[in-house]
């Protein structure tokens, strides 16, 4: 009887070695994100290599659309059922300082661990509050500009006709793509603020100045970003897109001759297999007349944050730095698969990003991709993005009806001051 | 009435009720009575997320001279001004005539009317945004029999926003209506009919001045929960707009703005608590109001 209760207690002493041993890591670690073929995907690719060499890690990647990802976790945290969180969320650029501010200690620092001098640095300062750096930077959303080169073509366009243009050029072109082939020469959705986005973040402005003020009025670069779309729908070379599906369906139907927007659509254009060839990518047009206009902007992107509720923090932390901080591999892998351009400066050394893309024309776009991601134009992005996009896209509409750009940026001004007390 | 006082008093003392009603006054206290109370006293906070400050009044002022909400307000009126209207009378038509006996196919006309306010709203917001696309059905129809030349852009102008929403929702919610109403009209005496019948009354005056009177309180009771349902109007314009209460803040209702406020913008909890009460207050004033005016004089 002694001698059973001795071994039993052996038997359980060695098995709490063991445990403490590999206790550290030994989690499920929860993550929510969106787009099941870009950041999901992505990040269950992750999840496998880093099992890989920690068998005890599993993961549970959970996709939701982007807007219901930002909705379940502001009500988590606001209502302070923290066992209601995942450990890792995706969260946009645009957001993440809103998210930092209005959280306080919602998020995990992770500057102890992750060395940040790797990453491009306008990425790692979204996500520095107070000297602490939050988050593991992921994805850039460098723009380009996609173009068919039959269309343009068949409108009597060389690709050198493209290259580093300027809006009014690109009207230009529009009108006699329109005349030649009947296609349409880009869609914009007058509803969403990308655009302009793009197109402000192109000749280093925003919505806000460098002290936080509002920057509308006498914001040189928004003001001709706004003309310009408007010129765009009054030149009729634009189909006017109404909701995102409907956009993206405007240029893989074959219906317009290009589209201007983050290097996450590669995926979505390389999908229509049978366009292969004759797509081409360029540089985004300049703005005409605005001082510090270039041919980089951004539009979107994201980065990964570990909930600090989290009961395997350390372990989810230390799986961002060993995979999205470290490992070069895994980004050329993903670039290839998934067309996903990261932030970690070392990845752009690999063999992937200087490959020719048969789909492009044998085009080396992931070079060129790196390329204008050096030359984006740093902003800080605020934490008002939403309230002045929907401010700007208010207002919009009754510029191309044919309201003076003065009263228009006025009343965007108006309306956004209310929002952003 | 002098025995009656204290029996009551006992009945109130007594605790074997209060312990059989205790479960559901615990819930009702819990899920009804506290999130009421605390938005009330939410709303006089104010602050970006977590960090809120005690605003006093401040949240009615910032209300006051925010032009959104206005916008917000003025567009929810405009779709209960002229949606609740329309769908009352198109129910109250459509009941009258399914209600007919000589009617053929009538369950299944029933069915077809009834089937829009059970279907997935998210389906039908996606339906009708193809419907409604410039390239859409409806474009195309419209054009094909030579009624409009250019087509009509029913997401980015803002009148044809706000007539596609009124659309939608009627679409939506006439069949519900026209339910109650099938109803009501099961049980008014078909001796009355044949009396006006045969006293030479006209269909139309049938109607007007037997069928409408008779179902007073169901149109009371129809109009009071299509306006609060019309105040509260959200997932049609979410849908349809994705989110943006657009074109032109043309179709922003104040749950969208709501929950703008708390999800879309920096999160202002206090903020939007108050807009919220904003809605309480007048679905109050009007039901109030249609209660009066639908009293029965004596």
């Amino acid at each position: 009887m002694d001698n059973v209760l001795k071994r039993v207690s052996g038997v359980a002493l060695a098995g709490a070695c063991v445990m403490s041993a590999s206790a550290a890591f030994a989690g499920e670690i929860t993550i929510w994100c969106w787009d099941p073929n870009f950041n999901v995907a992505i990040m269950k690719e992750a999840g496998e290599i880093y099992t890989q060499s920690h068998p005890d890690t599993t993961f549970n990647v959970v996709d939701f659309a982007k807007l219901d990802v930002e909705q379940k976790l502001q009500t988590a945290l606001a209502s302070g059922t923290t066992s209601a969180l995942p450990d890792i969320v995706l969260i946009e650029d645009y957001g993440a300082q809103k998210y930092l501010q209005s959280f306080p200690g919602a998020f995990a620092p992770m500057d102890d661990v992750v060395d940040y001098s790797g990453f491009a640095p306008y990425k790692v300062s979204l996500m520095t509050l107070d000297g602490k750096v939050y988050g593991m930077p992921f994805d850039s959303g460098v723009t380009g500009l996609y173009y068919r080169t039959d269309y343009l073509e068949e409108a009597g366009f060389k690709p050198e006709d493209m290259e580093g243009i300027t809006w009014d050029r690109f009207i230009e072109i529009g009108k006699q793509v329109e005349e030649k082939t009947g296609h349409k020469m880009t869609s914009i959705d007058l509803n969403d603020g990308g655009m302009t986005r793009i197109m402000m973040q192109s000749a280093g402005q925003w919505y806000f100045d460098e002290n936080g003020d509002l920057n509308v009025t006498d914001n040189a670069a928004l003001k001709a970003a706004l003309e310009t779309q408007a010129k765009m729908a009054n030149a009729g070379i634009l189909y006017p897109a109404t909701g995102w599906s409907n956009y993206v369906n405007a240029f893989t139907s074959g219906n317009t001759a290009s589209v201007i927007t983050g290097v996450w659509i590669t995926g979505t254009i390389k999908a229509q297999e049978d366009q292969a060839g004759k797509w081409r990518v360029a540089p985004i047009p300049s703005l005409d007349g605005v001082e510090g206009a270039t041919h980089a902007s951004n539009l979107g992107g994201s980065s990964w944050y570990v909930l600090s509720s989290s009961d395997v923090k350390d372990e989810a932390i230390d799986f961002l730095n060993e995979i999205f901080g470290k490992d070069v591999d895994f980004y050329q892998k993903i670039l290839t698969e998934r067309g996903a351009v990261g932030s970690l400066l070392a990845a752009r050394e690999g063999e992937a990003y200087k490959e020719a893309d048969p789909f492009f024309g044998g085009q080396e776009v992931w070079q060129m991709f790196s390329t204008w991601l050096n030359e984006i134009p740093p902003v800080d992005y605020g934490i008002f993005t939403n309230e002045l996009d929907t401010a700007v896209t208010s207002n919009l509409q009754s510029l191309v009806q044919g309201k003076p750009i003065e009263d228009v940026l006025k009343a965007i001004e108006d309306q956004a001051k209310f929002q952003i007390q | 009435m002098a025995k009656a006082r204290p029996g009551n008093l006992k009945r109130f003392y007594d605790v074997n009720g209060w312990l059989f009603v205790a479960p559901a006054l615990l819930l009702i206290a819990t899920f009804m009575f506290y999130p009421i109370i605390r938005s009330l006293v939410l709303s006089t906070f104010s602050g970006r997320g977590m960090m809120m400050k005690f605003v006093g009044f401040g949240n009615v002022v910032r209300l006051w001279n925010d032009p959104v909400f206005w916008q917000a307000l003025t567009n929810t009126m405009t779709f209960l001004v002229i949606q609740v209207p329309v769908m009352i009378m198109l129910a109250l038509i459509l009941a009258n005539a399914l209600n007919n006996p000589r009617l053929r196919f009538s369950g299944l006309f029933r069915t077809a009317i009834f089937l829009p306010c059970v279907s997935s709203l998210v389906a039908y917001a996606i339906l009708f945004k193809s419907m409604f696309a410039t390239n859409g059905i409806i474009n195309s129809t419209l054009a094909g029999i030579g009624i409009i030349d250019t087509p009509i852009e029913w997401f980015t102008d803002p009148f044809w926003a706000k007539t596609l929403v009124i659309l939608a929702i009627t679409w939506r919610w006439t069949g519900y209506n026209m339910i109650f109403y099938l109803a009501a009209l099961q049980n008014i005496d078909k001796s009355i009919y044949e009396a006006a019948r045969i006293d030479g009354v006209p269909a139309y005056r049938r109607f007007l001045h037997i069928t409408i009177p008779m179902l007073k309180p169901v149109i009371l009771f129809t109009t009071i929960t299509s306006t609060i349902g019309t105040l509260q109007l959200f997932d049609e314009v979410y849908n349809l707009t994705e989110g943006t209460g657009g074109p032109a803040n043309a179709t922003l209702t104040l749950s969208l703005y709501i929950y703008n406020l708390t999800f879309r913008f920096m999160p202002n909890f206090g903020y939007a608590a108050t807009v919220s009460y904003v809605i309480v207050l007048i679905v109050a004033v009007l039901s109030f109001l249609q209660f009066y005016a639908a009293r029965e004089r004596s």
